[in-house]
């Protein structure tokens, strides 16, 4: 999460990019987020930020500054470019297929490579799935950078548009996004989806303003990781047209948190009060079974 | 089972000096522990398993107990069979590979039984199963008969050379090699016309009896092949000799880096290993783009 905003405070005014290889939308490894990406980009003041190589992968270069340039006509880094596009292939046979190997090896066809590759993905259709939340993540942030409408909205209204143009992007694969979902919360996979949504709630919260540095931070992601998942799965079984049904959904539920602000305050100063009677009350009742 | 990467891809910084490959570079090469010249090797190899053919499976059970089937069924998952693959198994004489495959490309396709494309594919699907051995290749082929599948001809078994195949550059989606490799008198020319005949995508698969590093279990395991195996061999085979060439050959073959970084400097990239039973068998293996 520290990331975004050392990402904020070195590129203020460039185009912003997800540290990943060449121009190439790569396969999210979750270590390659690891919290090590931290010392490399303070060092860097030129460009994008880096990402340092996962311990458990030797490879000679962690790219620095130039990175589309420098590594695009390096040999070293073409399999996991190879790798990116045949998920991209792969994804348009997803409608049909589902997110399968099946989907895979029509991807891989496509694109003239042999399917044998799907082999050497370690978790084969997650790794599809986390291509593709990788994939919608980086659109949504290319869509804050250059989109001036979010400058006048208040963060409510922000926060509504920022969920709704992400799963618009959900929007053609919803017939097959809830095996996406299973796949998702498949225990071996359940630690890098984590982390993609940590991160695009983070994203989100960011485009919206936000500004905190203390409790309120956890509160307001675990909020906003609520709206963002109950509107998904709202989403799986609406058939109104275009979603309409979904996006008021949203809309009363984004009400309803911001709403809910004076209603964790009020919570509060009942559990205050409900504690002092009760433990007045336990302490008489300690007092007597003592005293026998 | 532990998993370990090791992606080398430039080159340049793999230092001569340090590869002990270039033992076998020298006119003489090793025979287990023995040292012969490079010609004999292979005849001597050929010998080895002209005797052991008949009782190859018996043998790999006995000494293995069993697990050689579970190793190789590792071998096949990991390698993720499609229909209309082609596929090179090499030194895969006895077949059991190769019918692992097959049978996993088949309930694939029973499961797509809807997708008209696949039943199309299924016809392409080719399994070459190449050994130098003939008696080896023999004993297969009863074996592919007594499974009933003497007559798909998704089987085709070869005699060839691993060091000079005869297949085409770029023909082949999947390559694997199991027990085979430490036997060969080139390891690199093996490596390198595995990455010839592999297609771009395609996928090397080795699985060797390797290197155990674990304290205790190194010397139990030392134990069991010096003493055991022989005596097993004589026993049960009648063949003390071939299986004393075993064990010290298991010895004399690279360790699993190091093995490793010869298989990159093939041009092969995303190489990985896996060690199974804390690294007395390891599967490593390798992409081709």
């Amino acid at each position: 999460m520290y990331r975004t905003v050392v990402n904020r405070i070195l590129l203020s005014g460039g185009s912003r990019r997800l540290p990943r290889y060449p121009d190439i939308r790569t396969i999210i490894s979750s270590s390659r987020f690891s919290t090590t990406a931290q010392p490399q980009t303070v060092l860097n003041p030129s460009g994008s930020s880096t990402s340092s190589s996962s311990s458990t992968s030797f490879r000679t270069s962690s790219a620095a500054g130039d990175v589309p340039r420098h590594e695009r006509n390096n040999p070293r880094a073409e399999y996991e470019g190879e790798q990116a596009r045949v998920l991209q292939a792969s994804l348009r046979h997803v409608i049909r297929l589902g997110w399968s190997e099946e989907a895979m090896i029509a991807g891989a066809k496509e694109v003239g490579i042999s399917p044998s590759i799907v082999g050497s993905f370690p978790r084969k259709e997650a790794a599809l799935v986390e291509f593709f939340m990788d994939d919608c993540l980086q659109r949504l942030i290319d869509r804050i950078d250059s989109g001036e409408e979010l400058q006048n909205l208040t963060p409510s209204q922000c926060i509504y548009k920022l969920v709704r143009i992400r799963l618009e992007m959900q929007a053609p694969y919803i017939s097959k996004w809830p095996q996406a979902l299973s796949i998702q919360a498949h225990p071996l996979n359940v630690s890098t989806s984590f982390k993609q949504r940590a991160m695009l709630i983070d994203e989100i919260w960011h485009a919206a303003g936000d500004e905190t540095s203390d409790l309120d931070w956890y509160v307001k992601r675990t909020v906003l990781g609520g709206i963002y998942s109950t509107t998904e799965i709202y989403m799986l079984t609406d058939s109104s047209p275009e979603f309409r049904d979904t996006w008021l959904f949203l809309d009363n539920r984004v009400k309803d948190a911001f709403d809910l602000k004076k209603m964790i305050q009020e919570a509060k100063y009942l559990a205050e009060a409900v504690g002092a009677g009760m433990g007045s009350s336990l302490q008489g009742f300690v007092g007597r079974v003592l005293q026998r | 089972m532990a998993l370990r990467l090791l992606t080398r891809n430039l080159r340049n910084r793999i230092s001569p000096n340090l590869c002990s490959a270039s033992l076998l570079h020298s006119h003489a090469t090793s025979f287990g522990f023995k040292e012969v010249r490079e010609e004999e090797k292979s005849q001597m190899v050929g010998k080895v398993f002209s005797n052991v053919a008949s009782n190859y499976d018996l043998m790999n059970d006995f000494m293995s107990a069993g697990l050689h089937r579970l190793w190789k069924d590792r071998l096949v998952s990991k390698l993720t069979p499609f229909p209309g693959m082609k596929h090179l198994d090499v030194a895969g004489g006895t077949g059991d590979v190769a019918f692992r495959i097959l049978e996993s490309i088949n309930s694939i396709r029973r499961r797509a039984l809807q997708d008209p494309i696949n039943d199309d594919l299924q016809e392409e699907t080719r399994i070459y199963v190449c050994d130098i051995n003939q008696n080896m290749l023999n004993v297969g082929k009863n074996r592919a008969l007594e499974r009933g599948l003497g007559e798909d001809k998704s089987l085709v078994w070869v005699q060839g050379d691993a060091e000079a195949l005869s297949f085409e550059d770029n023909s082949m989606d999947g390559y694997t090699i199991a027990f085979g490799i430490r036997n060969v008198t080139h390891i690199e020319k093996v490596l390198t016309e595995a990455y010839r005949v592999l297609k771009r995508g395609g996928r090397f698969l080795c699985l060797e009896l390797s290197h155990v590093e674990i304290p205790v279990f190194k010397e139990l395991y030392d134990l069991y092949s010096f003493s055991v195996i022989p005596r097993l061999g004589e026993v049960v085979a009648g063949d003390r000799e071939s299986y004393q060439y075993l064990v010290e050959s298991i010895r004399r073959f690279p360790p699993q880096e190091k093995f490793a970084s010869m298989i990159a400097d093939a041009g092969f990239q995303k190489v990985e290993y896996e060690n199974l039973v804390g690294g007395v068998v390891a599967i490593h293996s390798g992409l081709k783009i």
